[in-house]
């Protein structure tokens, strides 16, 4: 026993010394791994290949599926913008009696913003939005005719809704047909403007769902399967070399040593897809984006980012994205024979 | 240097044990032949001593580590500590010669310069400075295998071990390799080499330990001759030759 405990203490000792004599410098080490790395995606050029396209694929539908939920959600929201639910009340409805109308329809939590405009307000922009055409206004200014007060005493009051909720109307129809200051007002001539390009909006906004749901999903089986390709292929790769990962750890390497030239293989084979990927998004972009533009789809976020020093980071954002994925799938793959190689 | 008291293993699923009660006690600066027929055991010792496999019983002493006290994350510094040579060389295919014996000296965390100064030195040393910047599948065996023994004895450890080193090499090879580690020996390494070669064992005068099913059967600190196929009562005294004798042979 006391024999036992006396070896115990000097193989600690030299234990001390070993590991004190031996301990590698870590920033020496971590340049060396970095070198390895790059001869060895250097030399094992198809394995990097493979890996690189897979990962560019991948990396390519992430950012289709990024601008299809942006450019969507955004082209949705403006056209919901663009909407509004226009009511008319009769000619010569007053002011005071619009504020009173406003602050009924305020209560209701779906609307967002509410405009009104009185017969006089409602003449002075028909002329604002027909002023380039001259012959028009000299018409219904001039004096002799008394354009003017016809004009103004046909003119409908107005009152312009912005709703959050383009599908769910029913509270304000039910404000307009039966609040008693609505009905006394209303002009029965005209009708209010409720459904004006409803099906557009369904359309869009259904088509913003499809891309933000369809895109994460798309997203994250294409992420699934590059892992698996590219944990695979380094997989193969350290299957092929598992003999050299045994010499390795015969002669003394550690893990870090062994494992990080795989890792930084599959991480330069990340920036190259990143850089791929970001060339083929970008153009890929400025080509679709007159066609887009042509179909009413807003792409101005996109165009903006595309346009400013942000790319910068969007690219640097693509190339993180795939290093992470190199780094995962080869900590993965290696791990195994890292594990089973001479213990 | 190499201690192993009463030593056991037995593999899983094996009935019989493949090192059985194995006591052996090595010198600095021996040279030690392990003999055997395959499956004595001859791998399961070297595989103890390199701590890829553990006893199921007994104790191991290498260069005064008690290795049941060494922890995961110190077998890699314990490794850099002892030269290893195998039968197939196990040299990394995708590296120079001269990268061969660099990573050795890289793993263990040697500055450029000092590897720019050793590694030329150790190439010298086994005779292959010419050959640096070949890559292994250019060599001959012979070659090969002194590249690896200059990776093992780069960082200059105080064991070197190895597992058969002229198992794959032609006569004449043999013995340029074995020649080479006595030199390795002469600059005071200790050297355990296992071998089933009887010309090689019978032509230096070392000491010979014999395993036979897992057992140390012989342990013949004198010259002896060593017969693959024999008892441990083979390694008999030679005798000695008159002194004409070579001159008549010639």
């Amino acid at each position: 026993m006391r024999k036992n405990s006396a070896t115990k203490k000097i193989t600690r000792q030299n234990l001390k010394t070993l590991t004190k004599n031996g301990r590698t410098k870590r920033l020496r080490s971590t340049r060396r791994v970095f070198k390895y790395g790059a001869v060895n995606f250097g030399r094992n050029i198809w394995l990097s290949t493979a890996a690189t396209l897979v990962m560019t694929i991948t990396l390519v539908v992430l950012s289709i599926t990024l601008v299809a939920t942006v450019v969507l959600g955004e082209t949705a929201t403006a056209m919901r913008d663009k909407i509004d639910i226009t009511l008319f009340f009769k000619p010569g409805t007053g002011k005071e009696t619009l504020e009173v109308l406003s602050e009924v329809m305020q209560n209701d939590s779906n609307v967002k913003s509410i405009e009104t405009r009185t017969s006089e307000e409602e003449y002075a922009n028909f002329l604002e939005e027909n002023k380039d055409n001259s012959l028009l206004i000299e018409t219904l200014e001039d004096p002799t005719m008394d354009m003017r007060a016809t004009m103004i005493s046909t003119m409908q009051a107005t009152m312009r809704l912005k709703v959050y909720d383009t599908e769910n109307l029913d509270s304000i129809k039910n404000i307009v047909a039966s609040d008693i200051n609505f009905v006394k007002n209303l002009d029965e001539t005209e009708e209010p403007t409720y459904n004006v390009n409803q099906s557009e909006i369904a359309t869009i906004t259904r088509w913003s769902k499809i891309a933000t749901t369809g895109g994460i999903v798309l997203s994250v089986v294409f992420i699934v399967i590059s892992v698996l390709v590219i944990f695979n292929t380094i997989r193969m790769a350290t299957f092929s070399r598992r003999e050299e990962i045994y010499m390795m750890k015969l002669v003394g390497a550690d893990s870090f040593f062994i494992r990080g030239p795989f890792i930084v293989e599959a991480q330069l084979s990340g920036v190259v897809s990143g850089i791929f990927a970001s060339i083929i998004s970008y153009f890929g972009f400025r080509f679709l984006e007159p066609r887009l533009l042509r179909y009413g789809i807003n792409v101005s976020t996109i165009s903006d980012i595309l346009d400013s020093n942000k790319l910068i980071l969007v690219i640097l954002a693509i190339i993180l994205v795939g290093v992470l994925i190199g780094t995962i799938s080869a900590r993965l793959a290696v791990q195994k024979y890292l594990r089973n190689a001479a213990k | 240097m190499i201690l192993l008291d009463h030593v056991t293993k037995i593999y899983p699923g094996d009935k019989k044990p493949a090192l059985d009660d194995v006591s052996l006690h090595i010198e600095p600066n021996e040279f030690v032949f392990l003999v055997g027929k395959s499956g004595a055991g001859k791998s399961t010792l070297m595989k103890m001593i390199t701590k890829e496999e553990n006893p199921d019983a007994g104790k191991i002493i290498i260069g005064g580590i008690d290795l049941d006290y060494i922890k995961r994350r110190h077998i890699p510094h314990y490794r850099r500590r002892l030269g290893v040579v195998f039968q197939d060389f196990k040299l990394l295919p995708r590296r120079t010669v001269y990268e061969n014996v660099a990573f050795a000296l890289e793993i263990a965390g040697m500055s450029t310069r000092d590897i720019k100064h050793t590694v030329p030195k150790v190439l010298e040393l086994v005779d292959l400075l010419d050959q640096a910047h070949k890559f292994p599948s250019q060599l001959s065996g012979g070659q090969q295998q002194r590249v690896s023994i200059a990776r093992s004895v780069a960082r200059q450890p105080k064991i070197l071990i190895a597992d058969e080193p002229t198992g794959n090499l032609d006569k004449l090879t043999r013995k340029e390799i074995i020649t080479l580690l006595q030199k390795i020996n002469d600059f005071g390494t200790t050297v355990l080499v296992t071998t089933h070669d009887e010309a090689i064992v019978n032509n230096l005068d070392k000491r010979v330990v014999t395993l036979k099913n897992g057992r140390i059967v012989a342990d013949q600190k004198t010259h002896g001759i060593y017969k693959l196929d024999g008892d441990p009562e083979d390694f008999k005294p030679k005798p000695k030759e008159p002194r004409n004798a070579q001159k008549l042979r010639h």
